[in-house]
């Protein structure tokens, strides 16, 4: 069954199976997931407790986990647990940063820059030699966010959430066909966060990409994504749309996370 | 609370006050003993020395007329001083150059988040010792090794600014947020992209503020090379004071002290531009 839904796969789409991992020492898995299938097009919200495994599995679909056993292909690639993906499938995957991770000394326009580097001649690139077509999608991606006013002004000089606007236009600039975000809404108030989030589901819905975002506000982020992932001690033990996760539910998994926590403090410091 | 908890609890509570007292007391007692000990090094030193403020006081005359005796300055040693006030530039351009590029590969060998331990760990000892040798020591050594003239001060500008240079560079390497390296591997850029892109604008601003730092502090080093031989202008100075041609001396310090000034300015330009 396992095996026939992997070869039925649409492109585009993702596919983990009997995915493992564990960080260093620790005693249990970090991750593990039996199965898990994701359309091309569907918005996802990954949520669970601090420690629950959401940015290590966003990290292992980015294709900068290693270590992991099972079998995971993302957009039609099989990545491999020892080695880094072609340049070529890391360009069609944006991935929007927690703390933004953006270079705050450039200004807006060269950290949305960066987003080309991918789709770029490297050796042109390292000379500052840029394509119009790089300009023209710098130019939209930052036109996307509301942040073009911003292009000369440097990122140092920003509030958080014109910062989280920059990572996420440098995502978009590399014109992705998934978009995976960490917690993007972490540290925003909660207007700021709405704003990003619905720059996020549009944009995404805009260029017919995947969306998987990771959040502490199942409450907020329900409006805005099509299925919900919870994720326990690595496991997935919610999977489906939001309005079928009840509250008693949701509680139930931070309990549970809660309590894991108190028996292994060690494993969440 | 029983009885039996309220004993333990008296107990434990005045252990813990008995242990503050006597961490209080010894906290007093290694104060006492560091400030007793610095007064006795500063007695020492005053004893041991000829240094006497009566001595001083009456010496006011002497130094009125030392000073008088460099007035006025004389314009004549202007040829010579601005031949050898180019020959310190020149000591000071082409060390600043020597050690930035002695600093750039002792940098990036120094730095904690590049090299294993038993890479940066003696590096940034060998560091530390060059760090450690007085330049004038240095110069000395160059000139016995090479012989007089500006090579000799041009060597010792070059060794004894890496130990600081590499030290400041390998810093700055450290203090790099990998953050954004991680985005741009994450967006497919490649790794000579990443340290460019990435790594580069996090410290340019830095080596370049340290670099210039590094190259005002061996212009003002470089003219006092000449004293031990290894060139430039401070050769004449100490020549001109030992003639007693004070009025010539006159003309070089002022010379000199336009010639910082004026680097000093360019600078603190340049600095700004960095913010």
């Amino acid at each position: 069954m396992a095996s026939w839904a992997k070869l039925m796969t649409p492109a585009g789409a993702i596919s983990l199976g009997d995915i493992g991992f564990r960080y260093g020492r620790e005693t249990r898995n970090t991750l593990s997931i039996s199965e898990l299938h994701i359309k091309a097009g569907q918005r996802v919200a990954l949520i669970g407790a601090s420690g629950a495994g959401k940015s290590t599995l966003l990290k292992l679909i980015d294709g900068r986990l290693r270590g992991w056993s099972g079998s995971c292909r993302v957009l039609g690639q099989r990545l491999d647990p020892q080695r880094q993906p072609p340049r070529s499938w890391r360009r069609k995957v944006g991935f929007v940063f927690q703390e933004f991770a953006l270079v705050q000394r450039e200004t807006v326009r060269r950290n949305v820059l960066h987003g080309r580097l991918g789709h770029v001649e490297p050796v042109l690139s390292l000379l500052g030699r840029f394509t119009d077509k790089d300009d023209h999608a710098v130019d939209r991606a930052m036109c996307d966010v509301h942040m073009d006013a911003f292009a000369d002004k440097r990122v140092d000089r920003l509030s958080g959430g014109q910062r989280q606007r920059v990572a996420i236009a440098r995502c978009l600039a590399q014109t992705p066909r998934l978009i995976l975000a960490d917690e993007p809404i972490s540290s925003l108030d909660p207007m700021t966060a709405q704003s990003i989030l619905t720059i996020l589901r549009d944009r995404a819905s805009a260029r017919n990409a995947t969306l998987i975002l990771s959040s502490h506000q199942p409450a907020l982020v329900a409006d805005y994504v099509d299925r919900f992932i919870a994720l326990d001690a690595g496991r997935i033990v919610f999977d489906g749309p939001p309005d079928q996760l009840h509250e008693h539910r949701l509680s139930g998994i931070y309990r549970n996370a809660a309590a894991t926590q108190h028996e292994r403090p060690h494993e969440f410091a | 609370m029983s009885s039996l908890d309220h004993n333990v609890t008296t107990a434990t509570g005045s252990n813990r006050a008995s242990r503050t007292r006597s961490r209080a007391r010894a906290c007093s007692f290694g104060q006492f003993s560091i400030s007793l000990t610095v007064a006795l090094v500063i007695i020492w030193s005053w004893n041991g020395s000829d240094f006497d403020l009566l001595k001083l006081a009456n010496s006011g005359t002497r130094i009125l007329d030392f000073l008088g005796r460099m007035l006025p300055p004389d314009p004549s040693v202007l040829p010579v001083v601005i031949a050898s006030s180019a020959e310190t530039l020149r000591i000071a351009v082409l060390g600043t150059v020597g050690c930035v590029i002695l600093s750039a590969i002792f940098g990036l060998l120094a730095a904690a988040n590049l090299t294993p331990r038993w890479v940066h760990l003696p590096v940034k000892a060998l560091l530390a010792i060059i760090r450690g040798l007085p330049l004038i020591l240095v110069a000395m050594i160059m000139v016995g090794a090479v012989g007089l003239g500006a090579l000799p001060g041009i060597l010792a500008i070059t060794f004894h600014a890496t130990g600081m240079l590499a030290k400041f560079y390998a810093e700055s390497i450290e203090s790099v947020d990998p953050a954004p390296i991680e985005a741009l591997e994450s967006a497919g850029a490649t790794m000579f992209q990443r340290l460019r892109f990435g790594a580069w604008p996090q410290i340019a601003p830095d080596l370049l503020r340290d670099t210039l730092f590094r190259f005002e502090m061996n212009l003002r080093e470089s003219l006092i090379l000449g004293v031990v031989g290894a060139g430039g202008i401070g050769f004449y100075i100490q020549m001109y004071v030992r003639a007693f041609q004070y009025e010539k001396v006159a003309t070089l310090a002022l010379v000199v002290v336009g010639f910082v000034v004026l680097i000093e300015l360019g600078n603190s330009a340049v600095r700004s531009l960095l913010r």
